[in-house]
């Protein structure tokens, strides 16, 4: 039954196949991923269907994990977002980190150069959210800077955070500290429709925005990385202040990203990129029609 | 084509059992009917398996692949009969002429032309008033059909519920002072009293951190400097291509990006599309701050909001 | 007892004498006939599965508050249509599976319509007297796009509710009529006042359904009238159909067949995810997401939205919005009409007014085969031009010279394309045996020194042997060989 009329075909359909699965499984698709990137700290997998009516709580408290900063207790206020100060321990050591790594583009007062721009006023959340990416240092000069494994561990980078808020306390945005223990899902799904999709894209998947520039995938922001980025507004993206989206929202859609975009209820099956009918139509044409014209190809004769 | 449609000259005689287009394609019958009834078991198993995945659980993907198998095997076996173990042929059947003949041609035109003819020429009169009976009756009965679906657009494409003074809020009612939005910020507004009202949804920017004594924040012609205050300007979010929500605001570059098919407004210049399919600006909201420090509307929009149609001047 | 109760119908019906003709119906075995039946047995199962969602689904944009199991959702304001969608996804047993089944049916029945009809296009299948076939085929076509739109509408999510959204303002383009129709269709000025899904919904399950098979009605019965065509080929003739015939074989495989389509169709069900509407959220008209494409089928209209410039007339009081109209209106309507009309287009310049039922090799007529390539090759640039925000972002490269690529290949392709494949037909039409293998030659050379070359023997594996033609017997003699007596044959009696 085997006949060598059938290996073009076969080997036709079956190299779209695998390329089209490569190109929509989840890593591949998400805008300024790299294939190296860290993991966001792991939580356990929340559970986000259940058949109780009462809502359970989901997600685990995400705290600095670099010693020295544990010594902030687990937040109790209702909000479960709250703004530390660094400790002022911290602004030597992140002084020298910053003249040996930052000061050639940033100048040795994080005042800028026409390389790179100034950094004093936008405080130490800021600082964290751009070097805890590892969006900095920056590798190549390119449009728009990418995600990568940081090159500091959790400490230097919030000694580096601190120092440069230490240039002028008490402006721009403090590194925040988010428990979504008490976290509202639903309300996060809303917000996050409302806020947040437009550029994210309603799963997170990220795309392109204009002159190559581009609103990166969500799918490994912590959630401190996510109220450091509603507030600071890197690049491209809006600053959400406190009077447009307060602490509870952000904290909820800190939450919901975490829970929810990073964990999607992907109950159908595979889950094909998260981009909608692109990746389905690939499928359903190249892999569904394909298949089955290969059974056609098979049932009947050539002549 | 032949015009004769040749028929049965009696029955033929009646084929051989070894005739070889009696006789299986498969080369091994035997061997096929294994293969074709390994496959049937198959798909046999597989709908059992399908019925014990539907009773104790609700995985859809266990469901899937047992029915999935079930359905491949059993198809795949019965095809397998068909094409390997059933006589092999190939049979050949003749294609006759299904036109009719000339004359019954002719028969039918004469039947149409000549009895309807009769009958029409002689009464005209009846024929031309029961043409124009059914003509009203058609035109008549498209009228339910269409115009009671729904109500006549008038001039309500041109107006939305903003009005003098409606206070901005957002979609849960909150209502915006000038304090509320960082420069950078965007929110999307509302007309106090229709929130999440589609024609009147506006989107809110924050452009410069200026104060109710500091000269106003430019924007450039079409937008009007004068509709602006305090560094924040509001544009109507319906893009003016084809409705969608323009939710996109590129904070650096200024600009507002339809998600739908990518017209990019320029925020600084009244929202004018520099690029993509939009024709026309984003209508531009004129703001002003009340004595208690609420954003509201100066007024309307001085135009309709959304995409182009007809009766736009 | 077959014999027995068939002559109690026939008493009554009087099928015996068009039952045996339909029973030796043939049907020629080459493998792209068999393009249809995918279309054909998928919407089979769009029904089955339609059925079974018509009975979860609930037509109304009344909003109700989700009480389902999908926690996100949970106490968040919805449509009932939205949330009976979410309702059939988590909380109806195998209600995710037929949902998923019907969505992907839907992608297959219309892309194997689409092979379908290049099958016939290219082998110049729809020529005389087969013209209203091909017509009634393009116009289920274009039911079954207008079908998958309305059906895919139906769950009232953020991302399918925004194509609706779009659907308004389409009809909003339209000269003279726009905002009347638009305003009738949705009850008001857009969302309008609700009705909008109801109307959607009747339309889907009911009205064009019944359209749809009323046309496939015609479409099978005018092949079993006039036949099916086949290539030409040994004992093929304009006057005969060789081929299986329907009883036993043909309705052997084809049932398998439906099962394998079926089969195809629920293995993708479950275990590809597809419209993950839980994910999506209801639709308000104020939110979007991006990455927002509508079906494929709907695709090259959203390419062609995308890439029009903006153009829009404005003159004497009144707008025409030619960035909409042209590319959402007149656009599709020119290549529907088109296709609707290529057989008169056909036959105006060829002159041909003789019956066809021997299909062409698509490289016979080039000329023919290359204005479908042109057409195809366009279709897929309009298509591939509404993921430009994707592939901006896939490959990297800035979302504006996407854009300027397909604004210059949806003109310049199509040219390469028709240039391109007409070379290719001439050239595999003036080389022998393309497409076949070669013998080889082999090389003697003669005592004096001159050499000489014999053409080998073609391979086993080649020329395949078919044997001649014969009509189905009537009847056959099921006595063994062994058992006849040689004097003539006996008939079993029962």
């Amino acid at each position: 039954m085997l006949k060598t009329r059938y290996l073009a075909p076969v080997a036709l359909v079956g190299a779209v196949g695998i390329v089209g699965v490569l190109a929509f499984s989840p890593g591949a698709v998400t805008a300024g991923a790299t294939p190296n990137a860290v993991s966001a700290p792991t939580t356990t997998l929340p559970q986000l269907t259940t058949t109780a009516t009462t809502a359970t709580p989901i997600g685990q408290p995400s705290v600095p994990s670099a010693s020295g900063v544990l010594k902030y207790n687990a937040p109790s206020n209702q909000t479960g977002l709250f703004y530390v100060e660094l400790p002022k321990a911290f602004e030597a050591p992140g002084q020298a980190l910053f003249s040996a790594n930052c000061s050639s583009c940033h100048g040795p007062e994080a005042l800028g150069t026409t390389r790179a721009p100034n950094l004093q006023g936008l405080g130490a959340g800021t600082i964290d959210f751009w070097v805890s990416t590892g969006r900095m240092p920056l590798a190549n000069s390119s449009i728009q800077a990418t995600r990568k494994p940081p090159r500091f561990n959790r400490l230097q980078t919030l000694e580096i955070a601190a120092w440069v808020q230490s240039l002028t306390p008490g402006e721009g945005v403090p590194v925040p500290v988010v428990n979504t223990n008490q976290a509202d899902l639903e309300a996060g799904n809303t917000l996050f429709t409302l806020n947040c999709a437009a550029c994210h894209t309603i799963t997170g998947a990220g795309d392109a925005l204009t002159d190559g520039a581009y609103a990166p995938s969500l799918h490994l922001a912590t959630t401190q990385q996510v109220v450091e980025a509603i507030r600071s507004g890197p690049g491209n993206m809006p600053h959400f202040s406190q009077g447009n989206i307060t602490n509870t929202e952000a904290r909820d859609i800190a939450a919901y990203v975490d829970g929810v975009i990073q964990h999607p209820s992907d109950r159908g099956g595979f889950g094909l990129g998260g981009i909608g009918p692109v990746g389905e139509g690939f499928v359903g044409l190249l892999l569904g029609v394909g298949v089955l014209m290969l059974v056609c190809f098979w049932i009947g004769d050539r002549t | 084509m032949s015009d004769e449609s040749p028929h049965l000259e009696g029955p033929l005689p009646p084929a051989a059992l070894d005739d070889a287009h009696l006789q299986p394609y498969a080369r091994h019958p035997e061997g096929a009917q294994a293969v074709a009834a390994v496959a049937m078991i198959i798909g046999f198993i597989g709908f059992i398996g399908f019925g014990v995945a539907y009773w104790i659980g609700d995985n859809t993907q266990w469901e899937a692949i047992t029915l999935g198998v079930g359905l491949l095997a059993l198809g795949f076996g019965a095809t397998a009969w068909g094409k390997y173990l059933m006589p092999q042929g190939p049979f050949v059947e003749e294609r006759h002429a299904f036109h009719s003949t000339e004359a019954e041609r002719d028969a039918m035109t004469a039947a149409i032309t000549e009895r309807g003819g009769m009958v029409v020429k002689r009464r005209k009169l009846l024929g031309g008033l029961f043409l124009l009976g059914s003509t009203a009756m058609g035109v008549v009965l498209l009228f339910p059909l269409i115009r009671s679906l729904g109500p006549k657009p008038g001039d309500t494409l041109f107006k939305t519920n903003w009005k003098k003074n409606s206070q901005l809020v957002t979609v849960d009612g909150r209502a915006v002072t000038a304090n509320d939005l960082d420069v950078g910020g965007v929110l999307t507004v509302f007309p106090k009293g229709f929130e999440g009202s589609s024609p009147d949804q506006v989107i809110l920017i924050r452009l410069a951190q200026l104060g109710p004594f500091d000269p106003p924040y430019p924007i450039a012609p079409p937008g009007h400097t004068a509709w602006g205050v305090q560094g924040y300007v509001a544009y109507s979010k319906m893009c003016t291509h084809l409705g969608c929500p323009v939710g996109l605001y590129q904070e650096q570059t200024q600009q507002l990006v339809c998600p739908c098919h990518q017209s990019i407004f320029n925020v600084n210049a009244g929202a004018v599309p520099e690029f993509g399919p939009a024709p026309r600006p984003l209508p531009q909201l004129p703001l002003t701050v009340d004595s208690a420090g609420f954003l509201r509307s100066q007024g309307g929009f001085n135009q309709a909001v959304g995409p182009g149609f007809w009766e736009r001047p | 007892m077959i014999d027995s109760s068939l002559r109690w119908v026939d008493d009554r019906l009087g099928i015996a004498k068009g039952g045996r003709t339909f029973l030796d119906k043939i049907f020629p075995d080459h493998w792209s006939f068999m393009l249809g039946e995918i279309a054909l047995y998928s919407f089979v199962v769009l029904l089955a599965t339609g059925v079974f969602l018509s009975l979860y689904y609930i037509p109304s944009a009344h909003e109700v508050v989700y009480h389902g199991s999908y926690i996100p959702l949970r106490g968040q304001r919805v449509s009932e249509a939205y949330s009976s969608s979410v309702g059939l996804s988590f909380d109806v047993k195998s209600g995710l599976l037929m949902r998923q089944a019907h969505h992907w049916a839907a992608d297959i029945f219309l892309g194997s319509i689409a092979v379908h009809m290049a099958r016939v296009f290219f082998t110049g299948a729809f020529r005389k007297p087969r013209e209203f076939n091909w017509i009634v085929g393009v116009t289920m076509l274009i039911l079954g796009i207008v079908n998958g739109f309305l059906g895919y509408s139906l769950p009232d999510d953020l991302v399918s509710g925004t194509g609706i959204r779009i659907a308004y303002s389409i009809i909003e383009s339209i000269p003279l009529v726009g905002s009347y129709l638009g305003y009738f269709l949705f009850g008001g000025n857009y969302p309008g006042n609700g009705v909008i899904i109801p109307r959607f919904y009747i339309l889907h399950v009911l009205i064009v359904p019944l359209l749809i098979l009323g046309l496939l009605a015609a479409h099978l019965g005018l092949l079993v009238k006039q036949k099916h065509t086949q290539f030409k080929g040994k004992g093929k003739t304009e006057h005969n159909v060789v081929g299986s015939p329907m009883f036993p074989t043909f309705i052997a495989k084809t049932t398998g067949f439906l099962f394998m389509v079926s089969a195809v169709i629920f293995l993708l069900g479950g275990l590809a995810q597809i419209n993950p509407i839980w994910q999506f959220g209801q639709y308000e008209p104020y939110q979007i997401s991006y990455a927002v494409q509508p079906d494929w089928y709907m695709g090259w209209l959203d390419g062609a939205l995308r890439i029009m410039p903006s153009w829009e007339w404005v003159g004497w009081g009144h707008t025409i919005p030619l960035e909409v109209f042209l590319p959402a209106v007149i656009f599709p309507g020119i290549v529907f009409n088109i296709f609707i009309i290529w057989p008169f287009i056909e036959t105006r310049h060829t002159k041909d007014l003789a019956y066809h039922n021997l299909l062409d090799r698509p490289r016979d007529r080039p000329k023919r085969t290359s204005a479908g390539a042109a057409m195809l090759t366009m279709l897929f640039m309009t298509f591939f031009a509404s993921s430009t925000d994707v592939m901006a972002n896939f490959f990297e490269i800035p979302l504006n010279w996407v854009l300027w690529f397909f604004r210059f290949a949806v003109v310049i392709a199509p040219i390469i394309a028709y240039v391109l494949t007409y070379k290719i037909c001439n050239e595999m039409r003036a080389a022998e045996g393309v497409g076949k293998r070669k013998r080889a030659l082999i090389v003697s050379r003669s005592s004096t020194g001159e050499y000489s070359t014999v053409e080998s023997e073609p391979r086993p594996g080649d020329g395949v042997e078919e044997l001649e033609a014969i009509p189905v017997p009537t009847y056959i003699d099921l006595v063994p060989p062994e058992l006849a007596t040689g004097e003539g044959v006996r008939r079993v009696m029962r």
